[in-house]
């Protein structure tokens, strides 16, 4: 009955990598684009509109993701419609995303000097045109160090999902776990695809900045 | 229950106890009670599956899940007459998964006890383990009371769990581990004194560590376990059980036994 950790169970954890990187991109997306109107809901200036994503932010921020996975799977059902485990992590993973990306990147808008709104102002841009040519592009340049961090953090946070039944590299370790009773080799499998999936996001990061540069001030 | 929580994802138990609270206060939607003629309309049965539980339900070489409690699973689609949706399931999230009808009954070696009957509906058993309190040979403790001063690991949210929780006296340190596996590594590497295990657990802990000499202390509990449903299920439940006395007679569970544990079903209990 017991399993022997072989090649069939270290590829059984491997393939699992498939649904950790569908979930990670899913959530970057989502929230990438969930988090952009967040910021700029923050930074707009009409006040409804700031409260209500500063309402958004504080109820994700100030809840576990775990929580957040919890109510999305199976609090889905008791209202009536159910979501599969990759829906309801990849729904609860954007949201989450969304709140934090959208707050990260809020403070990069607001670290644009306030000489650049209002030069911009006095050269005739309107608000969006404004945003779009001045304040977004280099509150880009500071945002890629935290967004990347950030992401890097959400890769790992997919392994959460393993709580709602959802197979990915860390609960396709547990299962294995589970039958070989060999934890080493099998967790320390998973901890370096992790590593291995992380370290090009953290590699990226940094070309980006030295490319990039950073936003004089 | 003065006894110190260790668990590896606190936040999931308070998940769980949280979502449970939530069942239970009605709040929300109620868990549908089943019928067998909506399992019949619907043609499929969806049945949850413990697949870290050597025997009873595991992911073979093929990926495939297989155990004991597959093939009672595979019985139960077969007699009635639906196709089979098997849904893998893990000891904390499996009252979760079928009162929020994400599963129509569970077939997850799930301990019959009256607190779970407060949540959920048992059929008659189909299977039975021992939970045992296991330790090294050297380590002599003779009952429940000799635990105090130490440190006993157990699956979180399992049988021995429950058991070990109202037999250790107060101020034992009780250590609540995600599953058997993770709770067998922690006795491996001497971070726990005891650990409540099942005898199919115990097995496998002997074989990994054939020096250490673990040897069963005092049985905890004999535990027989039933396919889980939601209450007010009645006529499903009536099925279930004709269907485990129907198997149990004609010796198809019996072959599922020899099969697994290569010896034949002990006498079960009815009720």
């Amino acid at each position: 009955m017991m399993r022997h950790f072989g090649p069939l169970e270290a590829w059984f954890i491997i393939t699992a990598v498939r649904w950790t990187l569908l979930l990670s991109a899913i959530a970057f997306i989502g929230g990438g684009l969930g988090g952009l109107l967040v910021a700029l809901a923050r930074t707009t200036a009409q006040r409804w509109l700031r409260t209500l994503a500063g309402g958004y932010i504080q109820i994700f921020q100030g809840t576990p993701l775990l929580m957040q996975l919890f109510l999305v799977f199976f609090g889905g059902n008791l209202i009536g419609s159910g979501l599969d485990p990759l829906t309801a992590a990849a729904v609860a993973l954007t949201l989450n995303a969304a709140a934090f990306l959208g707050e990260i990147w809020r403070g990069c808008i607001q670290a644009i000097p306030p000489g650049q709104w209002e030069a911009a102002t006095a050269i005739g841009l309107r608000p969006l045109q404004r945003m779009r040519h001045v304040i977004l592009p280099q509150a880009g340049k500071i945002a890629i160090a935290p967004t990347v961090g950030f992401l890097v953090l959400l890769l790992k946070s997919t392994s959460l999902a393993s709580i709602i039944g959802f197979v990915e590299i860390t609960r396709a370790g547990q299962i294995i776990n589970n039958v070989t009773f060999q934890p080493f080799p099998v967790f320390g499998l998973v901890a370096v695809i992790y590593f291995l999936l992380c370290w090009p996001l953290s590699f990226l990061s940094q070309r980006l900045e030295r490319r990039f540069g950073t936003v004089s001030r | 229950m003065s006894t110190m929580k260790l668990p590896r994802r606190p936040l999931a138990a308070l998940g769980l106890t949280g979502l449970a609270a939530a069942a239970l206060a009605g709040s929300a939607k109620p868990a549908e009670a089943q019928s067998v003629d909506d399992m019949l309309n619907k043609k499929k049965v969806s049945i949850g599956i413990l697949i870290d539980l050597p025997p009873f339900g595991v992911v073979n070489a093929k990926n495939e899940y297989e155990g004991y409690d597959v093939d009672v699973a595979k019985l139960l689609a077969k007699y009635l007459g639906v196709t089979l949706d098997l849904v893998p399931v893990t000891g904390p999230n499996r009252i979760p998964y079928l009162l929020t009808n994400k599963v129509d009954v569970l077939v997850a070696t799930f301990g019959i006890t009256p607190e779970r009957a407060r949540q959920v509906q048992f059929s008659i058993p189909y299977s039975s383990i021992d939970i045992l309190l296991v330790a090294p040979r050297q380590r002599k403790i003779a009952n429940a009371a000799e635990l105090k001063p130490l440190r006993v690991g157990v699956a979180r949210a399992s049988t021995q769990d429950t058991a070990i929780t109202g037999a250790a006296p107060q101020g034992t340190r009780i250590m609540r581990f995600d599953d058997d596996a993770t709770t067998a590594q922690a006795l491996l590497s001497g971070q726990i004194d005891a650990i409540g295990v099942n005898n199919i657990t115990l097995k496998q802990l002997q074989a990994m560590n054939p020096s250490a000499q673990y040897e069963p202390k005092f049985a905890l509990r004999h535990q027989p376990n039933g396919i889980t449903l939601r209450r007010g299920a009645t006529d499903l439940h009536q099925w279930v059980n004709t269907f485990i006395y129907f198997i149990t007679n004609n010796g198809e569970l019996n072959a599922v036994h020899q099969k697994w544990f290569g010896g034949p079903l002990p006498q079960l209990p009815v009720f």
